[in-house]
């Protein structure tokens, strides 16, 4: 059984909303993207996950504890970054940190420190007067303070600068390396590409793909040979476009991106 | 059993209110119990007898000749019926219902923290805020009393008169707790948890202001605090007083129930 298994999961909120049958699981030191248009139910199952909500019909369980039940013992090894960042806005970055690591009961001892100088944020401003990047900011140190060997990370990038992006996805490469379970739902097609193991792509409420990345690519990867008139031009088309040559006969491929897939996955439907 | 930081944190936003309303309270009890000699109860009187709906409207009787007696008379029957009551409202709804309205409740919920840790602890602050507004009234009284005219108040007589208050104030503050525990939105929350004891409020004036409108005082929990009857150690008015309590009980215990049952949107 995976670290994070759902199972039938079923959430009706009526007029079609709400999520359907859905399962998947996510193995230890895996990371799994959770992809999907906006409202197709990617937090609606992370709640789930995070027993904010009550499964109806089907469940959900973490490390083999019930997510409603057993929330608490859950959470201690768990990590998390919600959709919608909104901390005590009466208290300024440091105070919440101090506070959110007091409430944890976490000694002195933790990453807090670490994920400041990674993603240069200075804590002392009010989280009222903050920008919506260092709310961001402020969101990955609580989630990651405690070392957590889970992640949930519900588009974890919003409002980040793109230089922090990429510190956000050379964060989890090496999350992944210690040993430690991303589920990391997302919009950006490029960091998924480059941080995830399998995606699971989610419309409408259900799950209508779950596989590996590569899979995803090799599938709809098209080949192309061409014959060329001459060698040296056969040479520099080749060169050109990255492909395999062959005397004058050159193979190139085009990689579909995925977002291309993506979209022949819920393009042209009825989402909204 | 509770969440120290947590507790620490919200004690924290209760100080400041708090502060406001102990401010307000040491105003009017330190100026109406200075007002206190027997002539001036006459002009208070006098008052009562040109406009009495109006007086009793406020809980303002006439014909109080103890100390005590004037007390209930002038700030049993609204100051400090009112003022705490705002307390039990404001907190009530922050200490719960806007968390969840706004979203911070994430930051309380994905944390090793069992939910009903965290109702106990939004519950204790409450608690606690009550019962340090309500021993900061007793205190001020006895001391203003004793500045004012020692010797004239019966201290055990403002103690039962004033674990009576407590009592009304800990079922206005499980209604306010209740409302926000149950209500997602701080919308209806307010309305719940604000409406019912304001409502009641007006209720209660209404039924003091005469005899067409005295059955009215069945349809309002104010009734069930008898300040005069609790210093006459009356056993109908006690009762009364037991009665706010075991309802506040209550009211708490099902707030921490639904708390931990109810689905959270955020």
């Amino acid at each position: 059984m995976g670290v994070i298994s759902i199972q039938n999961l079923t959430r009706d909120y009526g007029l079609g909303k709400g999520i359907f049958d859905v399962s998947f699981e996510v193995e230890r030191g895996e990371i799994f993207g959770f992809l999907g248009p906006n409202g197709a139910g990617k937090t609606t199952t992370i709640r789930h996950l995070m027993g904010f909500i009550r499964p109806r019909s089907g469940e959900c369980r973490i490390n083999e504890m019930d997510c409603w039940k057993k929330h608490d013992e859950i959470q201690k090894q768990l990590g998390y970054i919600p959709g919608e960042i909104s901390f005590f806005e009466d208290m300024s970055g440091r105070e919440f940190l101090k506070f959110a690591a007091d409430y944890r009961k976490l000694d002195r001892d933790n990453r807090m420190q670490e994920m400041l100088d990674r993603f240069e944020l200075d804590p002392k401003g009010k989280i009222k007067k903050m920008s919506k990047g260092m709310k961001q900011k402020l969101g990955i140190a609580a989630a990651f303070m405690h070392d957590p060997d889970i992640l949930i990370l519900d588009e974890p990038t919003s409002g980040l600068d793109p230089l922090m992006q990429n510190r956000f996805i050379e964060l989890i490469a090496e999350e992944k390396k210690r040993g430690k379970t991303v589920l990391l739902s997302s919009h950006m097609f490029e960091e998924v590409e480059r941080t995830c193991d399998r995606i699971g792509i989610i419309r409408n409420g259900k799950l209508v793909n779950v596989d590996f990345v590569e899979k995803l690519r090799e599938r709809h990867m098209h080949t192309y040979t061409v014959m060329l008139d001459t060698e040296e031009k056969a040479k520099a088309f080749a060169k050109d476009f990255e492909g395999s040559r062959d005397g004058v006969k050159v193979t190139v491929s085009a990689k579909q991106s995925l977002e291309t897939i993506f979209m022949d996955y819920y393009g042209g439907g009825q989402n909204d | 059993m509770i969440n120290l930081a947590l507790y620490k944190r919200e004690m924290k936003g209760s100080v400041k209110v708090l502060l406001i309303f102990a401010a307000i309270v040491t105003l009017y009890v330190t100026i109406i119990i200075s007002m206190y000699d027997p002539e001036m109860v006459e002009t208070l009187d006098s008052f009562y007898d040109i406009m009495p709906e109006v007086m009793a409207a406020v809980g303002m009787s006439a014909g109080s000749t103890s100390l005590i007696g004037f007390m209930i008379s002038y700030l049993y029957g609204f100051i400090l019926l009112v003022f705490p009551m705002l307390f039990c409202i404001l907190r009530g709804n922050g200490l719960v219902a806007k968390y969840v309205d706004r979203g911070s409740m994430v930051t309380l919920l994905a944390a090793p923290v069992k939910r009903r840790t965290i109702a106990m602890t939004q519950l204790s602050v409450m608690l606690s805020g009550i019962v340090l507004l309500v021993l900061y009234i007793t205190g001020l009284e006895v001391v203003a009393a004793r500045v004012s005219f020692p010797g004239e108040l019966a201290v055990p007589e403002l103690l039962k008169l004033n674990t009576a208050l407590l009592c009304l104030h800990l079922f206005i503050g499980s209604i306010c707790f209740f409302a926000s525990c149950a209500f997602s939105d701080t919308k209806y929350s307010i309305a719940v948890g604000a409406g019912i004891p304001a409502l009641t409020y007006v209720l209660q004036m209404l039924a003091n202001t005469g005899e067409k409108a005295e059955k009215v005082k069945y349809f309002t929990f104010f009734t069930l605090f008898d300040a005069a009857g609790v210093v006459e150690g009356e056993r109908a008015a006690i009762f009364g007083a037991a009665v706010l309590f075991m309802g506040a009980v209550l009211l708490f215990g099902s707030a921490i129930g639904v708390f931990c049952k109810k689905d959270m949107h955020i």
